[in-house]
Parts: structure tokens; sequence; C-alpha cells
């Protein structure tokens, strides 16, 4: 588990932000049924250590309710991006939190179902009137009761009261996109009761967060708002020796590495595990390590207790060069920006020269002792996303794909015969209930071969996708090799019956190179033909990223007018040949 | 020990140490709002390892209070 700074350390670094430029911007609201104080400074520091500008609003002490309804609220006025709603146990009970059997067995029922619906028209209200992301805190379930170890003999009792509260909201919200349900009770448990409950607190200023408390809720809480602006990290970079297992290959040899169902060797097992867990919802793996590669690799495959195998990893740096240049060659090859990478390595030299040379990627500390190992990964809050989508679950698959893909190109003659052999297929779907979340997560995420950068929510996506004056698709890129997955995506808006212009036109770095956008490019031409639109108009908005699809527009025909570029549809547009396209 | 007293409480308000006497209080310095009092006395608590009364709490004034209820609490403080 990480350590937090105290309280009071972020209250005093929250004043010195002014005047500061950040790269990210987020405007966050909070509301809660008891004082929070505190806990907007420490979402402001962390926010700034991400380069991110937190701009808050604090409703007033235990005014959600009045906020929500009232449509013309300051909270709505301040429309935020994000909107915390933290509530507690004892609020939400009231009188019943010390007396739950003063109602008999119906009645408690009768009260958990009209508590559910309550914050279920509260959310629904909410959801209507913002278009801000809601997290929702679930309730704390006190371990005591009054009926002592009685408790859990008794039908619906106290306990089982919150619980059920807890599962109705957790069903509840699944289905509401922007509705998350952030599970406080777990926070709880996690940290214990009796640390985050602190009784002179709460009866001396209604604390129900206790002090020391307040920056690890803030942590987690982050989350969202790095899920929300598309930097959650992407991959793990990660050494060998004393990282993935306990010694050194070139010295204690293949049978003398701790790896294995005994401590010490089963503390390197236990992380293994967990990164292949990561592994599995879609972060990718890399090794970055100074070794024999021979060595290393014999490990890799053959030994009995690896988890892990060479299979597991996208990129595999087993070298004596210098990290820093292999991290960039990993960059690379994996087609992902070095602020996407997380680098884990138990020598804090080997940290500290990769800090100094490539602040972009997320050095993390690794502890000394290696049972700790597992707790530090599950303890980071950047790997959240706001949605797994298929494609993430199968992206160590694709990883594995593009290394066959890589092979051909190192063989083939030229870029073209390359492309011919792969036999690239592309199919053009419609935005619909199956592919809108992954749409809205290219739009996201996606910085380098993207025309405007962007970002969209799912509701956005929804949202066009109904209006006829949009056009909005995604392409689903496959060849010989596999399935990259919906990888391209469009947005089109119909200015007129003559000229339609593009929103959005991106592509995951999976599928660059491979002339992939002129197969999608080509498809909006031909359905603009069938409406009679005359002319396309598009821009290209540069980023620091975004530099690889600066010269599409006028590689696909299109010539400058002004800021805009424009493609005049009595040209002939041609998709290569040796692309399939086909459309839904 | 004052001296480390006078840091620990200009840390958490935010305010050069100079700004600091036994007359200080929620009056004399802006960020002393009711939040950030029981925040110096948490830290101040977790500083001179002692446990102050909820009585204690709601008493603290001005810093001469902190400083009799350390002096209760058996901190010895050299002025």
């Amino acid at each position: 588990m990480h350590t937090e700074s105290k309280l009071s350390h972020y209250i005093n670094k929250a004043n010195s932000f002014v005047g500061r430029k950040f790269e990210k911007k987020i405007r966050v609201a909070l509301l809660s049924s008891f004082t929070v104080n505190g806990l907007e400074e420490v979402l402001r520091v962390k926010s700034a250590e991400k380069n991110i500008e937190c701009i808050t609003y604090v409703a007033s002490y235990s005014q959600y309710n009045q906020e929500i309804l009232n449509q013309k609220s300051n909270l709505y006025k301040f429309s935020p991006d994000v909107t915390f709603l933290i509530l507690d146990t004892r609020s939400i009970l009231g009188n019943l939190f010390y007396f739950p059997y003063s109602l008999s067995l119906d009645q408690r029922k009768d009260f958990i179902e009209k508590k559910t619906e309550e914050l279920c028209n509260l959310v629904k209200i909410f959801t209507n009137t913002s278009k801000s992301k809601l997290v929702i805190t679930n309730f704390s379930i006190p371990t005591y009761s009054s009926y002592g170890i009685f408790e859990t003999k008794t039908e619906f009792g106290f306990q089982d009261m919150i619980r059920d509260l807890n599962v109705k909201l957790s069903y509840a919200f699944k289905n509401i996109d922007p509705v998350y349900l952030y599970d406080f009770n777990g926070f709880v448990s996690l940290h214990g009761e009796k640390n985050v409950f602190d009784f002179q607190q709460f009866l001396f200023g209604d604390i129900k967060v206790s002090l020391d408390y307040i920056p690890y809720l803030s942590h987690d809480l982050m989350s969202y708002i790095i899920a929300v602006l598309g930097m959650s990290k992407k991959c793990i970079v990660l050494d060998l020796d004393n990282t993935l297992w306990g010694g050194i290959a070139g010295e204690d040899g293949f049978d003398g590495i701790k790896l294995g169902p005994t401590p010490p060797g089963n503390a390197y097992v236990e992380f293994q595990h967990h990164l292949l867990a990561l592994h599995q919802r879609g972060i990718i793996l890399a090794i970055n390590s100074k070794n024999n590669p021979e060595d290393a690799l014999k490990i890799m495959k053959d030994h009995p207790f690896m988890i892990l195998r060479e299979e597991s990893f996208a990129c595999l740096k087993i070298n004596w060069d210098d990290k820093v240049s292999n991290m960039k060659e990993i960059a690379d090859e994996l087609n992902i920006g070095l602020d996407s990478m997380v680098f884990l390595d138990d020598d804090p030299i080997n940290r500290e020269y990769m800090r100094m040379n490539l602040s972009q990627v997320l050095t993390v500390e690794l502890p000394q002792d290696p049972s700790h190992y597992s707790t530090l990964v599950q303890s980071m809050n950047e790997f959240n996303v706001l949605k797994i989508t298929e494609e993430d679950a199968k992206r160590g698959q694709m990883y594995l794909q593009q290394h066959e893909r890589k092979k051909l190109e190192s063989s083939a003659p030229n870029l073209e015969e390359f492309l011919k052999q792969l036999e690239l297929r592309i199919s053009i779907k419609n935005a619909d209930t199956f592919t809108i979340p992954r749409i809205s997560q290219l739009t996201l995420k996606t910085n380098q071969f993207n025309l405007t950068t962007k970002r969209y929510q799912e509701e956005d996506i929804a949202r066009f996708a109904k209006d006829e004056k949009y056009l909005v698709g995604c392409a689903q890129v496959e060849d010989k090799f596999g399935d990259n997955g919906i990888t391209g995506v469009f947005i089109v808006q119909k200015d007129s019956s003559k000229e339609w212009s593009i929103d959005t036109f991106l592509l995951s770095c999976r599928v660059i190179g491979k002339e992939v956008e002129k197969g999608i490019l080509g498809h909006i031409i031909k359905q603009a033909k069938k409406s009679g639109v005359e002319r396309i108009k598009a821009q290209f908005i540069p980023s620091k990223k975004n530099k690889p699809i600066e010269n599409f527009l006028p590689n696909c025909g299109f010539t400058k007018e002004g800021e805009h570029w424009i493609y005049l549809l009595n040209s002939t547009f041609k998709i290569p040949d040796y692309i399939t396209v086909s459309a839904q | 020990m004052s001296d480390r007293l006078y840091k620990l409480i200009a840390r958490v308000m935010n305010v050069p140490v100079s700004d600091i006497n036994d007359g200080t209080g929620p009056e004399s310095i802006e960020s002393w709002t009711s939040f950030n009092g029981y925040v110096l006395l948490y830290e101040l608590e977790n500083e001179f390892k002692v446990k102050f009364t909820l009585d204690e709490a709601i008493d603290v004034k001005t810093i001469a209070d902190i400083k009799r209820h350390l002096k209760n609490h058996g901190v010895i403080l050299n002025d």
C-alpha cells in the first residue's frame, strides 16, 4: 500500500498553483452528506501533480439534494465534468442507524426499497440536467450492531439492509453510462472502519472520513479524473532480475533464481499473477532489462514457475543497451506515447536515470521488499478506464499478431508488397450500442493519427448517432494475421445538402502505416457522393502528438482553402487495390 | 519546544512563524477556519504524541490555549 502525506501537506500546497499553466483541465463538483473539507484541496494537488488543472465547486454542507433538484442551482451553473456525490450510512439511515429494529422486517425492506428509489430518482434528475459524469459512493456497512452475535441470524438485519441497498444501487447504475458507483464500503474495508471513522472527529465537526484518510479517498477518486481525461496508462515496462524473479539470471542461473511456491520466490509468482491479470484486461506488458537474452529467455520459456511467458510481452528489450534508449524503442515499436507507459525496476539508480531522462514515463518507486510489489500494483490508480471493451481484452493477442506483421514487413521487398501480402479487410460499422463505447474510448485516447483530437464521451457519440445531421461510424480492421478490432473512427457533420465536414477522423496506433485511412475516407466519399454532396471540408488541428496525420489531407487530394481543406467530389478517389472495404 | 510548536502552526496555517504569538487565533489568522483548527490539533497530537479530549479541542481559541493543554499532557515547552 502506498503511504499518503498528511492532509495539511495538501492543504498548504493547494495554494501554490496560482498562475501555473497546466496541460489538461477538469471541472469537478463535490457534493456530500457530511464535512469533506480537505478533499477539494487534495484533489487539486493530486491533479496538479499530473499536470491537470482541477477547478472545483464544493456544494454547501449537506445540500446535495437541493443542488441536484434545483435546475438553476450553482452546481449546474458550474457545469462540472465530474461530480462526486459522497454519502454516508448515518445520514441515509437517520435514527434507524441506531434503532434499525424499531421497524418490522417488512418495514425495513420497504425502507431500503424507498431509499433506493429516492437515490435513483436523484441520479436520474442529475443525469437529465447535467452532462457531467456522476460518481456516487455506496454505503459503508457498519461492523457494530446492537444485536451483536445475533445480527447475522436476523432476517434482513441492520447490516443486510445496507448490503442490500449497495447491491440495488450497483444494479441500478450498471447501465447508466455517465453514472459510476464508487465502492466506499470497500474503501472502509481496505483501510479499516476504526481508522476511517474517528468518533472525536465526527463529534467535533461531523467529519466522517478522518483527516488521515482523506488523501487516500482522494487517491481513489483521482481514478475517475484520470479515466475521464483519457490519461490512463496503457503499458507496464518491467525489469527482470529482482523484479519478475529474485536474484540475477546471469549469476544465479536458471535453477538459482528465486521463483516458486515457497518464500521468497512466491512473492514474485504472486506479483506475476497480478501483472497477468492486468495483461488479460488489456494492459500491454514489455521488458526492459540488462541481461543476456539467452539466459532470460530460457527462464521465460522453460521455468516451471514463470506465470508470464514470452508471449505475454508485446515487446522484449533484453540487452546491454541503455535503458532509456530501450524505453524509447519500446514506445516506437508499440506505437504508443511515453506518457502511456509505467516503468517498474527494483534498482533505484535505473529509476532515477529514467526519471531524469524520460519524465513522461511514470517511474514507480518499487518497494525494497518484493512481498509488497503486488500491493503496489493494486494501489495504482493509473490503469483505470471508464469502460473495458472487447478490444481491450484482445489486446495482448493483437500485439502478438503485430509481431508477425513486423516479421513480414521486414521480409517484404517494399511497402506495397508488404501491404498486398497483408490482405487488409476493413468493415465499416455504424455507431450503435455495441460500438459506441469503443468509438468514445478511441476519441478519448487516440493522440497520434487524430485529425482534430476532439474528445467525446459516450453520451456525445450517442447523441451524434441519433442526429441525422451526422454520419458516425467506425472501422474494424482485419488482416491475414488476425483481427485488430475497431481501430478507426469518423464523425462527419452534414452541414448542408452540398457540403459535409469531417469533425473527427482517427486511427488507433495499431493500424497506422497500412493505408487503412484511405479505405475509411473512400467510404465517406462514397456516402457523400450517394447523397449528392459536392464537397467535403476538413480541418487539421495540430497538437503536440498528431504529426503522423499532418499530411493525410493533402495526400488524399484535399486542397487548402483558408483554414480548411476541401475535397471536391467530382474527382475520383482511389482506395488501394490491396484493401477490401465493406460497409454494414 | 515553542519553536517546534510555532513551526508546526505556521506550516498548518500557511503563515510565517513571525505572525505567531500567544494571542494568535482564528481572529488574527485568516486561514484558521474551524476545519483547519481541527487539522492543527490533529497534527499537534501526532507531533507531540498526545491525545486531546473533545473538551480540550473545543476550548482552543488561541496559541496560549494550545500551550496550556499541551502542558496538561506533560509536554514541556521552553518559552
